[in-house]
């Protein structure tokens, strides 16, 4: 399927905090309790559409484990967007944010749009870390923020979408030169390069599953 | 040079030997067999060519060389090269049984092959070397007593041959199925000269040499001083392909051929040479990468071979092709390995016929604790018995350790509480597809658990990592009891601990060394991977880290792992699988020009693609080509080698969960 761009995202954070669970929902809207951990990385992607354009998401899902941190930085690179995740019941998955933001920032393009996403927010009677910590520490790093659950779905597409959204409109605004492939963006068949008058990145949720 | 004379008898027995292996079923109806075929329900095969005194020369030395006759043999529509040592009759006792069978060429369809190339030196031995479609070849062929044009000539009578662009002493072999290459060998490629020496341009089909008369005797070096003395500065300027024939060399040649076949339009509106495609858009490298060094070439001979290869190409020689699996090693054939106390007599042997087939799934259990290391292999019944009690109480002693840990305890105990966390975290997510480990409260997910946990109080350094689940899987559902899953996880982690290090030092050391082996063996798809910023290989990582258990389903994960265990021909054969995909696939990732994301995302997606038995066949090869060199690639204590017992197993592991 030809898309208008091509963003690459990757997914992070603590081991165990939903990150395969995060994308098999958003690429085939199920929730899987029992799957394989991940080595190394699996990857995944989706067609949304923003401002009536196709754009292809290709998603990179990482291992979480602390041993595996020298390979996972190898796949920072050409990254457009990031969803950096940690469990809502699990206090020390919080914790460590500040040092997978630490590698992001190493190791990224400065550019790279960074979603924080407290999952299992289904398990709030279990909840360890609340909203209003997640949204402090967003604040403070610049990040986007939101709570969902791969579990039931809830903020899972809205998060994927605003991240790409807020790509959509740094291209516009023309903080990318998409051609430029290591901001992690691919321009495709339909898409127009290069700041074209800043519009809003309105999002339209929608897409077709693609792999 | 009796060898003509006696050659016959053994050369069918060794023929018939050869039938119940290979892989076609194919009859013989030439003159010497005729009434067996007749009996036969399978189409009649028909000898169209053979030659005897056909030899290689596994060494640098010619007086080592292994004899035998080549044959082209048509069945039905499909030709077939074969080419089978004379039994007994090496010319040295220096060269086994074994290296005659290896070398053996057993019905290799012409199908499969991509080229061959002809070497007419100046003195010495006209050869051939045949290069398959995998990019592998067999070792030269010398024909000793001549017969090469003939060879071709009847090739070219029942499928299509065509001429290289690139050199014209490279005949490209064509599916005769394939209507495009039908056409394309038609046409009669016109051979594009490359070089400006006027000699290039004549065709070694109008070589002045006489294929049945030039080397009719083999030993004309000895005879003629003279000779003997010109031939050995004609060689050093030559060298002994024998010695000299790299590997990649012999790829070039069969990626030019490929090309060649690939796309038949570009290389009739320019001068393609194919490799240099790979990277430049146009295809007019030829002039500039060749001309010098044919023009060279040129000059050394043209006063007798106008199209003989430019020697510097060659510098070493290797190639061989990996033997076909044998069916798993069963019950009856077990029992013979053991003595009447139960001690393996020959381990060795042992091995390699693991190492050519696996095992029984039944016998697995029985086999697995020696292959992994924590059964001695001259142990006998009663030592092995007493050797699982002994083990069973102290797994039992480390198991306890934690087993005794109170909650008011781990309260305090961070490190215990998170190694715990993170094992519980993964069992459930090891394998549960597999029944043995599906549905809620499996005991044997419990059992993965307890395991691990134990061992990480036995390795309290090392600790816990994930992907030792992975590994530990197979041999739970093997070995079934626990305290003999725990030891034989013990023994593997030995050797396999460093891929787990925090540093990573391990798996570092092992990619290293795929890099070097890469190098080695393929130095075109080496260079392409320094150009595009892959040499850290990490597109590797899973493969080497557990092993290749999520390229493949459980039971050839096993029958990969066993074979592994033997370290036959190499402790590291897992580095040579790697290499064997990668070439297998190598066309494809230049050719499509992938960058690091690019690749990692292709090999990763090979999961559940890889063809086991082949690729095994082209790792034996592979390493069995690579050799020496190929070992002094991979540093010493690189996994799963042994480590190097320094006291401290793993220091600096201080922070490891």
């Amino acid at each position: 399927m030809s898309y208008a761009y091509l963003f690459k995202y990757i997914i992070i954070g603590d081991t165990g905090v939903g990150k395969s669970c995060l994308l098999l929902q958003f690429t085939d809207k199920r929730f899987q309790p029992v799957h394989d951990l991940t080595i190394g990385v699996e990857f995944g992607a989706r067609m949304i559409t923003i401002d009536n354009k196709p754009i292809k998401l290709q998603i990179w899902d990482t291992a979480g484990q602390e041993s595996f941190r020298s390979i996972t930085r190898s796949y920072y690179r050409g990254a457009a967007g990031a969803l950096l995740v940690y469990d809502i019941t699990r206090r020390e998955t919080f914790n460590h944010l500040a040092s997978w933001l630490e590698d992001a920032r190493q190791h990224a393009n400065a550019n790279m749009t960074i979603m924080l996403i407290g999952n299992k927010s289904d398990l709030a009677h279990r909840r360890a870390v609340s909203t209003e910590e997640g949204e402090q520490f967003a604040k403070e790093h610049g990040l986007i923020f939101m709570e969902a659950s791969a579990k039931t779905a809830q903020n899972v597409e809205e998060a994927f979408i605003k991240t790409a959204a807020t790509i959509y409109k740094k291209i516009q605004d023309g903080v990318f030169d998409v051609s430029n492939e290591s901001y992690g963006i691919k321009v495709g068949y339909g898409g127009i390069p290069g700041p074209s008058g800043g519009r809003d990145g309105s999002s339209s949720q929608g897409g077709s599953c693609c792999s | 040079m009796q060898e003509t004379d006696l050659l016959d008898l053994s050369d069918e027995a060794d023929y018939a030997a050869s039938q119940q292996h290979g892989s076609t079923s194919m009859m013989r109806s030439d003159s010497d067999s005729g009434k067996r075929s007749s009996s036969s329900e399978t189409d009649p095969a028909e000898v169209l060519f053979a030659k005897d005194n056909v030899a290689i020369h596994p060494t640098q030395f010619a007086s080592e060389r292994i004899s035998g006759r080549l044959k082209l043999i048509k069945q039905g529509c499909s030709l077939f090269l074969t080419w089978i040592p004379y039994k007994g009759q090496s010319s040295n006792g220096r060269i086994s049984e074994k290296d005659m069978s290896l070398y053996t060429i057993r019905a290799e369809p012409l199908v499969d092959v991509r080229s061959i190339r002809r070497h007419t030196p100046a003195l010495g031995w006209q050869y051939i070397i045949i290069v398959l479609s995998s990019g592998l070849a067999h070792p030269p062929l010398y024909f000793y007593n001549g017969g090469v044009r003939e060879f071709l000539a009847t090739i070219k009578q029942h499928i299509f041959l065509v001429r290289s662009a690139e050199d014209a002493n490279v005949f490209l072999v064509n599916d005769l199925q394939n209507p495009l290459q039908r056409t394309l060998s038609s046409l009669e490629l016109p051979r594009v000269s490359l070089a400006s020496g006027p000699s290039t341009s004549i065709s070694a089909g109008e070589s002045p040499l006489n294929d049945d008369q030039e080397r009719a005797d083999g030993s004309i070096h000895d005879a003629n001083s003279s000779i003997s003395q010109y031939s050995g500065r004609h060689r050093q300027k030559n060298h002994d392909p024998a010695r000299d024939l790299s590997i990649h060399v012999l790829e070039k040649f069969s990626l030019v051929t490929k090309f060649a076949r690939e796309t038949t339009s570009q290389l009739f509106r320019e001068n393609s040479n194919g490799f240099g495609a790979l990277d430049r858009k146009s295809y007019n490298l030829s002039a500039d990468e060749y001309s010098p060094k044919a023009a060279n070439n040129a000059e050394k001979v043209s006063n007798a071979h106008p199209v003989a290869s430019d020697p510097m190409e060659f510098d070493k020689l290797s190639l061989v092709w990996g033997k076909p699996r044998q069916p798993p090693l069963g019950h009856e054939a077990w029992a013979t390995f053991l003595d009447s106390e139960g001690r393996i007599v020959d381990s060795k042997d042992f091995k390699k016929r693991i190492f050519y087939g696996g095992v029984e799934h039944k016998l697995r259990t029985k086999v697995w604790p020696f292959l992994l290391g924590y059964y001695a292999y001259d142990s006998t019944y009663a030592e092995r018995a007493y050797l699982r009690s002994t083990k069973k109480s102290e797994y039992e002693t480390i198991k306890f350790q934690w087993q005794s840990i109170t909650p008011e305890q781990a309260k305090r105990f961070t490190k215990f509480r998170e190694r715990k966390g993170l094992i519980e975290k993964d069992v459930v997510r090891t394998d549960r597809s597999l029944s043995f480990y599906d549905g809620d409260d499996n005991p044997n997910v419990n059992l993965l658990r307890d395991i691990l946990l134990t061992y990480s109080f036995y390795n309290f350094d090392l600790g816990y990592c994930q992907g030792m689940s992975d590994l530990l899987s197979p041999i739970l559902f093997i070995m079934e009891e626990e305290s003999e899953s725990f030891w034989c996880f013990v023994a593997l982690m030995e050797r396999l601990g460093p891929n787990f290090n925090r540093d990573q030092n391990g798996m570092h050391s092992q990619l290293f060394a795929l890099s070097k082996l890469v190098e080695l063996l393929d130095s075109p798809l080496h260079n392409y991977f320094k150009q595009n910023e892959c040499l850290n290989y990490f597109f590797c990582f899973r493969w080497v880290l557990i092993q290749f258990k999520r390229e493949f389903e459980y039971d050839k994960t096993m029958r990969l792992w066993e074979v592994f265990w033997t370290h036959y021909l190499s402790e590291h054969l897992h580095l040579y699988v790697c290499v064997a995909i990668l070439k297998r696939y190598r066309n494809k990732i230049m050719g499509e020009q992938m960058d690091f994301d690019t690749l990692l995302k292709f090999i990763n997606e090979l999961s559940g693609h890889i063809e086991l038995d082949s690729i095994l066949r082209d790792a034996e090869a592979l390493c069995i080509c690579a050799g020496e060199n190929g070992a002094a690639s991979i540093p010493p204590g690189t996994p799963p080698s042994l480590p190097i017992d320094n006291g401290l197993l793993y220091p600096q592991q201080d922070e490891v969960l």
